[in-house]
């Protein structure tokens, strides 16, 4: 009789990885033993002896490492193949071999689409929820705890139900369709549309620079002195481009980051440095008292 | 801050860090973002108010922080917890503006002391291979969690734990000396609230590096930018806005293919 991993194992080896993916994490297997410890289960139920359990357990402590949300696929297709090597149809290489093509689609599909453009669309959502509501400004927060796991870990079973039931083919026909290159691009405008939003509404930035007068009055009885303001370098650069300050500082941030490889701690060390002499300036011109 | 509500907050540090017994998504990815971080922070302190105050900023600063490969750009749980524990401390009876400088500032060195330990955990983690490979030999199925949950558990709780109780502990006892709040000159919160409002171009440089794909998208970006300079739009119908756009390009580019 062909052997079969039951529903029950099956859930379990997902909850194994779905809380425990992280624990272990280290330079030397990355994720590995969390993936060994999901496949411990499987592999309890597929082989009977020691030696067969050990040579499994083996393969699956060895380097792995991948967006470990969306990385479930490997987890339900991995599942597969022991099934199939448990009945003769498949070889432990086979499965080595897959298991190491899996690491690179399956992490930038993970890292891309969900932790760069799924996560910050339903924060930015849920701060505007935030801020819209005032006096119940936890409501935002409230909502992206609850919503945030409950919707990931409904993915991510069902992302492993289709590994575990249409095995590699179901990422090829996955990725082949061009369906996901489609629903990446997509998410990536939505993202680029709303990363503009917040940074015109968050990200301050100005060039305090002002030259002042002081001018008499004489119109009325007294002599009344008061400062007129002859040239404002903040206000004359708004009015040719709102907030255009704080748009090149965010290009340049991005260029920095992503062109020149600064690391974000150096980027924050030159945001300190350019906050420190830009407040300098204003308080030299009279814009800060 | 009492010494329930530094126990209790030093334990979310460790809950909302990488790799905790709650799994990363509801963890790293939920617990540890600075807006749900703030919002558990104003429970614990029953400061509420000011604890969201700063929750936003801090969320706009940190957005872009995701963990590609692995790499952690910054530990999110340290500089959120402690940058929001910090600027309730010290800020008590102090404005908005003062409020989210010193969160900058605690969350900061928070970050510093959270990337810190991280490191010491990755190194900590590597004899763990060694169990799980002894119990891998023996074919034991039932004592794989052992090297992953206990293992990675116990130096994950040390290293995230303890080392918060510490800087939470100094902060309370520092924040006690005095009212900071109205010691703080107004140069220096001048300052701060300057390099706050620049610090939030990190978070969307960041997130543009991995958006930005071809040359058109800074364009898209761009009516973002303007739709709430020039159109006056909330954050919030911008995001309703950029769904629609969403679904019409996913409709056209799926008819064509």
């Amino acid at each position: 009789m062909a052997k079969k991993i039951s529903e029950k194992t099956l859930k379990k080896s997902f909850f194994n990885w779905f809380f425990w993916n992280g624990c272990s994490q280290q330079a030397e297997s990355m994720l590995g033993m969390a993936f060994g410890q999901s496949m411990a289960p499987v592999i309890e139920e597929l082989y009977d002896t020691k030696e067969e359990r050990a040579a499994a357990l083996n393969r699956h402590i060895t380097l792995f490492n991948t967006e470990s949300q969306v990385g479930s696929i490997c987890n339900g297709i991995t599942c597969a193949l022991e099934e199939a090597n448990a009945n003769g149809q498949c070889t432990p290489e086979v499965i080595e071999s897959v298991k190491v093509a899996l690491i690179g689609p399956t992490s930038a599909i993970g890292d891309s689409l969900w932790v760069a453009t799924i996560i910050p669309i339903l924060l930015t959502v849920c701060l505007s929820i935030s801020e819209a509501a005032a006096g119940a400004a936890w409501a935002g927060a409230l909502l992206y705890l609850v919503a945030y796991p409950s919707l990931t870990c409904l993915l991510s079973w069902k992302l492993f139900k289709l590994g575990y039931k249409s095995g590699l083919e179901g990422l090829q026909t996955m990725m082949a369709s061009g369906k996901l290159d489609h629903l990446t691009d997509t998410l990536s405008l939505v993202g680029l549309i709303v990363t503009g939003a917040l940074t015109a509404s968050f990200v301050s930035c100005s060039l305090p620079i002002q030259i002042t007068k002081t001018v008499v009055d004489y119109t009325g009885a007294d002599l009344v002195e008061t400062t007129a303001v002859l040239f404002n370098a903040d206000n004359m650069l708004n009015g040719i481009f709102p907030k255009i300050l704080p748009l090149g500082l965010t290009l340049l941030v991005y260029y920095l980051y992503s062109k020149k490889k600064w690391s974000p701690l150096k980027l924050m060390g030159l945001i300190l440095v350019m906050a420190l002499v830009l407040t300098g300036l204003g308080f030299a011109t009279g814009v800060y008292a | 801050m009492n010494t329930v509500q530094i126990i209790l907050v030093a334990l979310f540090v460790y809950l909302g860090s990488i790799g905790s017994i709650v799994g990363n998504t509801i963890g790293w990815y939920a617990l540890g973002r600075p807006l749900v971080a703030s919002f558990i922070v104003g429970l614990i302190t029953g400061d509420m108010q000011d604890a969201m105050i700063v929750g936003i900023p801090l969320q706009i600063m940190y957005m872009g922080n995701v963990t590609p490969g692995g790499a952690v750009a910054w530990d999110l749980s340290y500089a959120t917890y402690i940058g929001t524990a910090g600027a309730i401390m010290f800020g008590r009876g102090a404005g908005a503006t003062e409020l989210i400088g010193l969160a900058v500032v605690f969350a900061g060195i928070g970050g510093l002391v959270g990337q810190l330990m991280w490191n010491v955990s990755y190194a900590l983690n590597l004899p763990l291979n060694r169990i799980a490979k002894k119990y891998a030999d023996e074919g034991d199925t039932k004592h794989m969690f052992v090297p992953n949950v206990v293992g990675g558990q116990l130096i994950g709780f040390i290293c995230r734990f303890v080392p918060a109780m510490i800087v939470l502990t100094a902060l309370s006892v520092g924040s006690s000396q005095a009212d900071f709040a109205n010691l703080i000159p107004s140069w220096l919160t001048t300052t701060l609230s300057v390099f706050g409002g620049m610090m939030a171009s990190l978070g969307m440089g960041i997130i543009l590096s991995f958006l930005v794909k071809k040359g058109w998208h800074y364009a898209v970006f761009l009516a973002g930018f303007i739709l709430v300079t020039y159109f006056n739009l909330s954050t919030m119908a911008v995001a309703v806005v950029a769904i629609i756009v969403g679904v019409c390009y996913y409709n056209v580019v799926t008819k064509e293919a």
